[in-house]
């Protein structure tokens, strides 16, 4: 007598009829028809359920319908759901496809997933040149932005209600970026920063605006990511240290690189002046240059500082004062 | 481990494989182990159970047929059903797309070239949205590239954040990669006579030596930015409730959470200037209690600070002591990030 058929030869097989049958067929037939499955009720019943489970884990559009008259349920899959559909990629588009998923590290094996559908790995290792951690909530995000479905979202602490206009990555972090229902507003999320599962509303239930950038509307300076009264902040930098400034500030702030050495700076110095919209990122922004970067104006910005600092020098913070 | 659990990925492979060889009939088996990421036994085994799949009435015309010459040559056979993929998973499809623009937006790739069209394509077969990735440019990010690229020492100007000074060295570099939002190079440095890594964008600039170099048996890998030494100070931080996402941005040794909610934890620490920013951003919300030597730090390097703010008369400086508004924030993706130390040694040399 031969081996028992294996579970994953009891799958393929199930694949193979559901794919293969012209109607919905009930569980009675599937068992039945399909080699692997035990006698009893409770077992056959129990058995089905987990591949089934296993097949639409997979990604398997298996679909349910009613049959007879309509007191039995039916199984299949239509091919037109389940086949990937020709890509017509040339052998260098396969092998840069290929390049792509070993040189970008994105913390799951999704990559390689979908380059064995494509048709193969990789021939050999490509040296690493980029990591871009994709958080577990961004394929939700990615499917809901496809099939322009809505979807709401614990995001620190508030439950938020968004059309998905966009995915963007700024900074080595993943935003979704769309109209936020309760705000009546754009507004960025970063997908990290997402607490628990994305729900998903029905699809095609809004269109995005034509010539959406989704990344104009990552701001990644903390900054800038308040709702404080909007500001211009005067400060002065140490020469050496205005590059490094720049390169964060970015390329809407004004320079004054002639400015006149101030008194107890240890050299020349240049003024910049930006915007803030969050005092409290800007004083830890201002900060991170130690005694190289001096706040001037507005004044009330400047004591701030001032007197943040001389808490900080009274030793008075601690976590039990 | 369940069955369940073992199941999934081979018959994942399986459906992959099955179409591939109906499409490449003739395929040597060591061709087609090497494409699906297995042994040729492995292969064998999956070609028996091919071998096994079938549909009703199961007459032996209704089965998969594999067919194998004496040179090892696979055909597969009457798969009508199994001739194409699946399709892509969401985070399938995401994840190519995500790899594939990542790499793109490198600067120096061609933008028209065959990664651009794949992607084209991809998006338009698929009907999937576009994804836009930046990972930014840094000044001297392409010298440096060219560096690595022909293996030239060169001299750089170099920001260390970690100790707040400016110095001048000469280095090897190996490899670069972008990792948590920046770029780095990781080299071997003639100065400290160890691997290091730097920060591209806190190089001020980049000098020909006219030198080449052999590339060492480095052990750089994306995403490696910072490990502790076994040698880092091991530093005692009380945080206030409000502080407690230190605990998550950087890897901490040790959390013990107190009746109040507070928490006392334990870090390990490479760069002096590098603490004295968190302490200094964090505030009231932070207190160094251990060792003795860092208790005084962010006091000190306050009243530094304040030194600036007393010898100038700009905007008047508040020297009666108000209370600062607020508390410390989470770490923005912007601003300069009290980041663990930038220049790290890599093994003992």
């Amino acid at each position: 007598m031969p081996d028992a058929p294996s579970r994953v030869e009891r799958v393929l097989n199930l694949l193979a009829l559901l794919l293969d049958t012209r109607r919905a067929l009930t569980r009675e037939e599937i068992v039945h028809d399909v080699a692997g499955y035990p006698p009893q009720i409770t077992a056959y019943r129990r058995a089905f359920e987990r591949d089934k489970e296993t097949l639409r884990g997979m990604g398997v559009p298996l679909t349910t319908e009613t049959i007879g008259d309509g007191s039995e349920l039916g199984y299949r899959v239509r091919p037109e759901d389940y086949y990937l559909p020709d890509l017509g990629l040339d052998a260098e588009e396969s092998a840069a496809l290929r390049v792509a998923v070993s040189a970008v590290s994105l913390g799951s094996h999704a990559g390689e997933g979908a380059l064995l559908k494509l048709g193969g790995l990789a021939d050999e290792a490509v040296a690493p040149i980029a990591s871009l951690p994709i958080a577990p909530a961004l394929a939700t995000l990615f499917e809901a932005f496809r099939a322009r479905a809505v979807v709401r979202f614990t995001h620190r602490d508030r439950v938020r209600t968004v059309e998905p206009w966009g995915l963007s990555s700024k900074r080595g972090h993943w935003y979704v970026v769309g109209f936020d229902r309760d705000r009546d507003a754009v507004r960025a999320f970063r997908a990290d920063r997402i607490d628990g599962d994305v729900e998903l509303g029905p699809a095609d239930a809004f269109e995005t605006p034509p010539g959406f950038r989704p990344d104009d509307h990552v701001e990644s300076r903390a900054w800038l990511l308040g709702d404080d009264a909007p500001v211009t902040v005067r400060l002065r930098i140490d020469a050496n240290h205005l590059d490094t400034m720049l390169a964060e500030v970015g390329a809407d702030a004004i320079v004054d690189e002639d400015a006149p050495d101030a008194v107890g700076t240890t050299g020349p110095g240049a003024i910049v002046e930006m915007a803030v919209t969050n005092r409290a990122a800007f004083r830890s922004f201002v900060l991170g240059f130690l005694d190289h970067a001096e706040v001037l104006e507005p004044p009330d910005i400047r004591a701030d500082v001032v007197a943040w600092l001389e808490r900080v020098a009274a030793g008075v913070g601690t976590a039990d004062s | 481990m369940s069955p369940r659990a073992l199941a999934g990925p081979e018959i994942q492979r399986i459906l992959a494989l099955v179409p591939w060889v109906v499409a490449h009939p003739g395929s040597s088996k060591s061709e087609i182990a090497l494409r699906f990421g297995i042994t040729v036994e492995q292969l064998e085994e999956d070609l028996a159970l091919v071998l096994m799949i079938g549909v009703p009435p199961y007459s032996p015309g209704d089965y998969l047929d594999v067919e194998e010459d004496e040179a090892g040559h696979v055909s597969i056979r009457l798969a009508e059903y199994f001739q194409r993929p699946l399709r892509l998973t969401p985070a399938e499809g995401l994840a190519l797309l995500a790899a594939g623009r990542a790499l793109l937006a490198v600067p120096g790739s061609d933008p028209g070239g065959p990664l651009a069209t794949a992607l084209t394509k991809l998006e338009e077969a698929l009907e999937l949205p576009g994804l836009v990735v930046d990972v930014g440019e840094p000044d001297r990010l392409a010298p440096i590239r060219a560096a690595v690229a022909a293996r030239e020492r060169v001299e750089i100007d170099y920001w260390s954040a970690g100790r707040d000074e400016l110095t001048t060295r000469r280095i090897d570099p190996e490899v670069v990669f972008f990792a948590t939002g920046e770029w780095y190079v990781g080299a071997y440095c003639h100065r400290a006579r160890d691997e290091r890594m730097f920060r591209v964008d806190r190089i001020r600039s980049v000098t020909p030596t006219g030198e080449t170099f052999e590339p060492g048996a480095t052990g750089f890998e994306t995403g490696d930015v910072y490990t502790p030494r076994a040698d880092d100070t091991r530093v005692i931080l009380e945080l206030a409730p409000a502080a407690a996402w230190v605990t998550e941005a950087y890897p901490t040794e040790a959390v013990t959470e107190r009746g109040d909610g507070s928490l006392e934890i334990v870090l390990a620490v490479s760069e002096q200037a590098w603490l004295e920013r968190l302490l200094l951003r964090l505030g009231p919300d932070a207190r160094a209690v251990a060792p003795s030597s860092v208790e005084r730090l962010a006091p000190d390097a306050a009243r530094r600070i304040l030194g600036r703010y007393r010898d100038t008369g700009a905007g008047g400086s508040s020297a009666d002591g108000g209370t600062a508004r607020g508390s410390s924030t989470e770490p923005g993706s912007g601003g300069p990030e009290p980041r663990r130390p930038d220049t790290r040694a890599r093994g003992r040399a």
